[in-house]
């Protein structure tokens, strides 16, 4: 019995014991992880810290052979013999007590020298108080005190000189004395600071310590922790390439502009900023962490959050570009996003549309736009046959017109005017909108249809009256009205019902058929169930109601006029949507569930995720689906303070209450013809594609302008061909030229005033700037012959050809200016010279930091290039 | 009057609960001092077949081990904790991420509570099995089902502290059954007859206010850290005495 018992004593023993172990290993391993595993940081700072020294190291290495290369070395070492010689002979008796004396007279005379400064500044003061008596009372008495004054000034002036001549000669046997040994000092110690400076850097890196790194930003309370790891980051000199010891790309404009002390690492990037136990979790790269981090362009996106304007933003060129795509497919026209308020419809009106085009176009069309025109922008609805008749006779029948097809393949053109058209249609360079054949359209902000098949489309009698006034059957269209007369009209819709026919239209409707009154009742809920209204103006559709089929699906939605209501979801903070909002249907176990993968998902196949979904297909590139979710992506309700954000000009204008600038008087109405802003932009008015206009007056002749409405022409050949030199550059435009408006030959609508009278008048009065003077400064001591020669010379020394192009010599990166003399104002071109960025701030040409002078030379000379015309 | 009084004072619950009248006798001293928690927490002697781990599996001592486990390593996180609604959930990040042995003191915290509720119903279990409820027990039997409950709250309320969407959630549906309570919850039965609102329900009481906020969560941290632990050691010590008084751990008989 008592063996059992020492047994199960010594097994117990055995067991506490080896538990005891297994805890104390535990305890140990706890300790390690806590040190160790959990800081991986302190591993990379170390890291960080000995690349860091092994690249100061090598430049003090480099710098110290080079010191002794250059014979450095060699020159301070007699240095230092020069300056041990000197100290020996200053030791010597009677030499210091000299020394001494002498200091003491440089003392006294530099006193002196004070305080006759001192007297000549309060005589000085006196001159000038009597100086504005003078002028104010022209009284003799004070003219006698100012010559008195006067004479004091020469006098302190005098004695002032004489002491200075005195101080020199002191100096001198001061040096003598010392034997210089104040500047070998001197020198010695510039000669071994530069180096002492690098073993200090070194030095300074081996003593930072290892610890946690983070920027607080207290009022959101964050906590980024990545430089723990980045530990260089914020360096202007790259350590090292690989991660996590790089320098930020770009850092002078996202970290310069962005103090990360003030702005944190995760407000752009965001990310898990607290973390620092892993990569993946600072990166937030888990499990239920919604916000994974951005890298590369997609950073670009986070700007959104705080810039209100974002075109021409440096390092924001990616994201910008993006936006492009949201204007381009209207998404705002059935989701609500913020700054897209107002855009207008982008899709043409259809309140006329029956008397527009064929009837099988338009269900062809319905069915799927991408299958007749690979480049169309209306997405594809899924429509069956029945449904797009439905639709089709719904807008027919509002516009009071039948089931009809116009067929002209049959017909014979006729070729006179074929041949007109077509030479008609190269002047007006429709083809700089219009795409025809795969070719043109180059105009990426436009949008204009495509013209291939336009002749299968749309019937002769619409084509002449929406080319003679294009406002009248769309109010608000960017098409031109050119000022064609009605004979140059028929032509051209002669030329382009000819030439661009569609081989596979089905005109099943030559002979008009009656509409089904059914169809169209189908048709019009068609319309309010998929929200066509949200694209094109549809008549009958000014007040929508719900459609009966959604009502059904409990939608209750109603869309008042100014279409404050969105078919769609709201997008203002799809970027920051929680993931479990996100309806992921069929796809949960198909896609990564995160938000990112739900939006290029849902841009792809609208429909895919569940039955019901009534969003169309875009047909997007991958490309695009990309670009598009990256702007999505930042729609936040991001918490931002308030003093990150940055509110666009117009913002800022409507906050300070100035109002917009309104083109005012008859030019208005030009404008609104010719749409001018298509393509310029006037004070902040429209696209950025051709020059500005906003000081157009100040800057070209008149006589010029007139010449280029009448006939334009290219003034830089090669510049649209090249991508831009600034950082914005990408996309390679083809040569674009102006097309002729006819301006001229019409008089603006209630006036007896020509249209170009009003554009010129408009120039003149408001399109000019005070900065720019009318005339130059002229200079009387040079002959104006002398001026121009000296010009020229000017411009071939400072090598202004290599760009410049006259006659057929010089290169063509700048402007021709074989004409200039008589295109520029010379106001214009002395300003210009002065300082080329300020009228266009991303100019390729040099500041060459010219005298006055020497730009009166070079604008004189420059006015004498003329062309005479021949 | 009389029969009223001898029925209130002279049946077990009250007698289990004011074991001896308060007059000054020799055995009223000595009793004093024989119900001194203090002075017997721990039995005199212990029998052999009471420490048999086949019998108790030792439920509820490893209960209290974890309640200790709990209590150091709930102090060591109070240290970083605010219960404010902007820094709470950031709190535990940083326990997780940046405060020594932050990791260890979280993950032991949750560990331990989890194995604490699942310990604690299975000592119930053994003691229910092994009839231990029965007399001379059954008094100490009430206290431990009150200290289960207790066990029960201090998970509820620490399951909002870290401020996260479990938490959250979990008490805005927990206390929405409070709301349901017959009386004294405004959308229980009856309750109109106390005019009972959203604004004086038991739920209110609950959470500070009418739904999930700032103030729910400090009367979690209140609860959780002071209140419940404070109640619990009490009734701790009073359960321990008791298993004393009533002749030492159940045993099997023999």
């Amino acid at each position: 019995m008592a063996s059992e018992n020492q047994n199960t004593t010594r097994l117990r023993a055995q067991i506490f014991a080896g538990l005891s172990i297994a805890l104390l290993l535990l305890s140990a391993w706890v300790i390690w992880d806590d040190e160790f595993g959990l800081r991986p940081w302190k591993h990379y700072q170390k890291e960080y810290k000995a690349l860091k020294h092994e690249k100061l190291d090598k430049e003090y290495q480099d710098a110290l052979r080079d010191f002794k290369r250059s014979g450095g070395a060699r020159r301070l070492e007699m240095l230092e013999k020069q300056l041990a010689k000197s100290e020996e002979a200053f030791k010597q008796k009677g030499v210091h007590e000299q020394y001494v004396k002498l200091n003491a007279q440089i003392d006294d005379l530099h006193a002196k020298m004070a305080l006759s400064q001192k007297e000549l500044q309060m005589v000085r003061g006196q001159y000038l108080e009597t100086e504005y008596y003078f002028t104010k009372t022209q009284k003799p008495e004070y003219k006698k005190k100012m010559d008195e004054l006067q004479r004091q000034i020469d006098a302190i002036d005098r004695s002032n000189k004489a002491l200075i001549a005195r101080d020199e000669p002191l100096m001198q046997q001061i040096s003598k004395l010392t034997g210089g040994m104040d500047e070998i000092r001197a020198e010695i110690e510039a000669m071994k600071k530069a180096l002492e400076e690098r073993k200090e850097k070194m030095a300074n890196n081996d003593k930072a310590p290892i610890e946690i790194k983070q920027y607080m930003i207290k009022d959101t309370d964050k906590a980024d922790r990545c430089v723990s790891c980045h530990a260089g980051i914020e360096s202007s000199a790259q350590v090292s390439k690989k991660q996590p010891y790089t320098k930020h790309p770009l850092g002078f404009v996202y970290l310069g502009k962005h103090d990360p002390g003030k702005f944190g690492c995760t407000f752009c990037h965001r990310g898990q900023g607290r973390a620092t136990t892993t990569i993946e979790k600072a990166h937030g790269n888990v499990k239920h962490f919604a916000e994974p981090m951005l890298k590369g362009d997609m950073t670009q996106t986070s700007c959104l959050n705080c810039h209100g304007d974002i075109k021409n933003l440096r390092g924001a060129e990616k994201i910008a570009g993006n936006t492009e795509l949201v204007k381009k497919y209207g998404c705002y026209s059935c989701h609500k996003i913020p700054g897209y308020e107002g855009m207008g419809d982008v899709g043409p009106e259809l309140t006329n549309v029956g008397t527009k085009v064929n009837y099988s176009w338009a269900v062809k069309w319905l069915m799927d736009p991408k299958k007749y025109f690979s480049t169309a922008r209306m997405p594809k609805f899924f429509f069956t046959q029945d449904q797009a008749e439905a639709i089709a006779d719904y807008l027919f029948s509002m516009s009071g017109t039948t089931r009809h097809d116009v067929d002209y393949a049959a017909n014979t053109p006729n070729e006179k005017l074929v041949e007109k058209g077509r030479s008609l249609w190269s002047q007006a360079r429709c083809n700089l909108c219009h795409m025809t054949n795969g070719k043109g359209g180059n105009h990426i902000k436009v949008y204009a249809p495509d013209l291939s098949k336009v002749g299968s489309k749309a019937n002769k009698t619409w084509l002449f009256n929406w080319i003679k006034d294009p406002n009248k059957y769309f109010p608000g269209t960017k098409m031109p009205r050119f000022r064609f007369t009605d004979e140059e009209i028929t032509a051209l819709v002669e030329y382009v019902v000819s030439e661009y026919q569609d081989d596979d239209a089905e005109n099943s409707y030559t002979t008009q058929a009656t509409i089904p009154a059914a169809s169209i009742k189908k048709g019009k809920d068609l319309i309010q169930q998929y929200g066509c209204y949200g694209c094109h103006k549809i008549q009958g559709m000014e007040m929508v109601q719900v459609a009966p089929s959604l009502k059904s699906q409990g939608v209750t939605f109603l869309r008042n006029d100014e279409m404050r209501e969105k078919i769609g979801t709201e997008l203002s903070s799809i970027g920051s949507k929680p993931v479990d909002l996100l309806d992921f249907g069929k796809l949960k176990k198909a896609i990564p569930n995160d938000r990112l993968s739900y939006i290029k998902q849902k841009l792809r196949d609208p429909r895919g995720f569940r039955l019901g979904l009534r969003m169309p297909n875009f047909g997007l590139s991958e490309k695009e689906v990309n670009e598009l979710a990256a702007v999505l992506y930042g729609f936040t309700d991001s918490n931002v303070p308030n003093r990150f954000l940055v509110p666009s000009r117009q913002e800022l204008d409507r906050m300070a209450g100035v109002p917009g600038y309104k083109f005012t008087g008859d030019f208005a109405k030009v404008i609104a013809d010719v749409k001018c802003t298509n393509c310029h932009s006037i004070k902040g008015i429209g696209a950025d594609y051709a020059p500005d206009l906003s000081i157009v007056g100040s800057k070209l002749q008149e006589g010029w302008i007139r010449g280029f409405l009448a006939n334009p022409d290219v003034i830089r050949p090669l510049m649209q061909q090249m991508p831009k030199l600034g950082l914005s550059g990408g996309v390679k435009p083809a040569k674009i030229t102006m097309p002729r408006f006819n301006l001229g030959k019409q008089k603006v609508e209630d006036t007896n005033r020509s249209d170009v009278d009003v554009v010129m008048n408009y120039f003149q009065q408001e399109l000019v700037t005070p900065d720019i003077p009318k005339d130059i400064p002229t200079v009387g001591d040079v002959a104006m012959s002398e001026q121009i020669a000296q010009g020229r010379k000017l411009y071939d020394q400072k090598g202004c050809v290599s760009c410049h192009q006259i006659g057929t010599d010089g290169g063509a990166l700048g402007p021709n200016l074989t004409n200039v003399g008589n295109r520029l104002k010379p106001g214009f071109i002395f300003k210009h010279l002065e300082n080329s960025r300020k009228f266009k701030p991303d100019i390729v040409e040099p500041n060459y930091g010219f005298t006055e002078r020497e730009r009166i030379f070079l604008t004189n000379y420059l006015m004498t290039l003329k062309l005479t015309a021949k | 009057m009389n029969s009223l009084y001898d029925k209130v004072k002279k049946n077990l619950i009250w007698k289990s609960v004011f074991r001896r009248d308060y007059r000054d006798t020799a055995r009223n001293r000595a009793m004093a001092i024989f119900g001194n928690v203090f002075l017997h927490l721990h039995p005199v002697r212990v029998r052999e077949s009471a420490v048999k781990l086949r019998y108790t599996w030792g439920m509820g001592g490893i209960t209290f081990l974890a309640f200790i486990i709990l209590t150091i390593t709930g102090v060591v996180l109070m240290f970083y904790y605010h219960p404010t609604v902007d820094l709470a959930y950031l709190d535990m990040k940083d326990l997780e991420f940046q405060a020594p042995y932050g990791v260890i003191s979280r993950n032991l915290h949750r560990w331990a509570a989890h194995f604490m509720v699942i310990v604690v119903m299975i000592h119930m279990f053994r003691v229910f099995m092994t009839g231990s409820y029965k007399a001379p027990r059954q008094f100490n039997w009430g206290i431990g089902v009150i200290l289960l409950v207790l066990t029960f709250l201090l998970s509820f309320t620490g399951y909002l502290l870290p401020w996260d969407q479990l938490g959250f959630w979990a008490i805005t549906v927990g206390t929405n059954m409070g709301a349901a309570t017959p009386l004294i919850g405004y959308q229980g039965p009856f309750s109109e007859f106390l005019h009972i609102t959203p604004y004086n329900d038991i739920r209110f009481a609950l959470l500070g206010g009418a739904q999930v906020g700032g103030n729910a969560l400090l009367r979690s941290y209140i609860w959780h850290c002071i209140a419940i632990p404070l109640i619990s050691v009490i009734l701790m010590f009073v359960h321990f005495w008791r298993v004393r008084k009533d002749g030492g751990i159940s045993r099997p008989q023999h």
